[in-house]
């Protein structure tokens, strides 16, 4: 008698288990947001040819990863937009300022998943 | 007689000193954001008065009258009967002129915002679409107030892709923004985080 109760007891656990392992697979996860090493990176061309400067930076501060030149051999993908803005002569003159303002913003994002992973 | 003229000369010199410095955008501001509301009402006004007329964004199904206002220090905020978005629903961002969307996604990284950001939009539950402008700063500002800061606007709304309904909208301006679009970018972003779900 005793037996068949644990039997039951033990069973209606394992529903309850299984159905909340359930909900929670309904709800949305936080993503995973590691790239791992060496993995394979494009960057996407990006105004004023500043994903050439991006690559070189790259390869100088030792990223640990791996820059592909086409996008279906990559992991990962590097999109983004930047802009220079040249001194002009009023902020030379008035400043006494010739350096020019840039701006730019990177996303990083998981090719399969469509995730972005990184901005 | 040359003292007069000289006088009327100098003044007139200040007044359109005056003009050339104060930015427009500046001088518009603090109405533009009046008008903003004075604008909203009389749409709703007019809703209220034509039923039968359709809204002129197709997206908004729901009744305008339903959007709610929140006060801002930076901008105009709007909610549609306090929706909010779970945490982690997947969120793509709609390319904006400029490539201010890219500001906006490393706002809502920066600022710690629960949502995934995904780059294909069928695989996205909201959307997030709008537009953007930037204003770099002109030889006047440079020389009467010394900043080379641009002024900054942007405004954004958030779509449920699946029922099309319009839940979130918000606008920035910012005078001497001192980071440029990312300043704008991560205003956009701390207010998307007032409605999501953590």
């Amino acid at each position: 008698m005793s037996s068949k109760r644990n039997v039951v007891s033990i069973l209606a656990l394992l529903v309850v288990a299984a159905v909340s392992t359930a909900l929670a697979g309904d709800k949305n996860a936080p993503p995973t947001q590691k790239i791992p090493k060496g993995a394979k990176v494009f960057v996407a061309p990006i105004e004023g040819g500043y994903d050439t400067y991006l690559k070189d930076a790259i390869a100088r501060k030792k990223v640990p990863v791996e820059i592909v030149a086409s996008h279906d051999q990559a992991d990962y993908e590097i999109t983004g937009t930047a802009e220079s803005q040249k001194a002009s002569t009023a902020k030379k003159v008035i400043l006494g300022n010739w350096h020019s303002r840039e701006e730019a913003s990177i996303t990083v994002s998981n090719i399969k998943s469509a995730e972005v992973v990184w901005a | 007689m040359y003292s007069g003229k000289l006088l009327m000369s100098l003044v007139l010199t200040t007044l359109s000193l005056c003009i050339a410095i104060y930015p427009p955008a500046a001088r518009s501001a603090t109405s533009q954001e009046n008008n903003s509301n004075q604008s909203q009402n009389k749409e709703d006004q007019s809703q209220a008065a034509d039923p039968g007329k359709p809204a002129p964004d197709d997206q908004t199904k729901v009744p305008v009258s339903n959007i709610k206002s929140a006060p801002t220090d930076e901008g105009q905020l709007a909610t549609v009967n306090n929706a909010k978005i779970p945490s982690y629903a997947k969120v793509y961002v709609a390319p904006i002129p400029g490539g201010f969307e890219n500001y906006i996604i490393a706002g809502l990284r920066n600022k710690k915002v629960p949502l995934t950001v995904v780059i294909d939009r069928t695989k996205a539950d909201y959307e997030i679409s709008g537009v953007s402008d930037s204003e770099k700063a002109g030889w006047a500002k440079m020389l009467f107030i010394g900043s080379q800061n641009s002024n900054e606007q942007a405004s954004i709304k958030i779509s449920n892709l699946k029922t099309g309904a319009v839940i979130f909208g918000y606008s920035v301006h910012k005078t001497n923004s001192a980071r440029g679009k990312q300043s704008a970018g991560e205003a956009c972003a701390k207010h998307i985080k007032q409605i999501v779900l953590e």
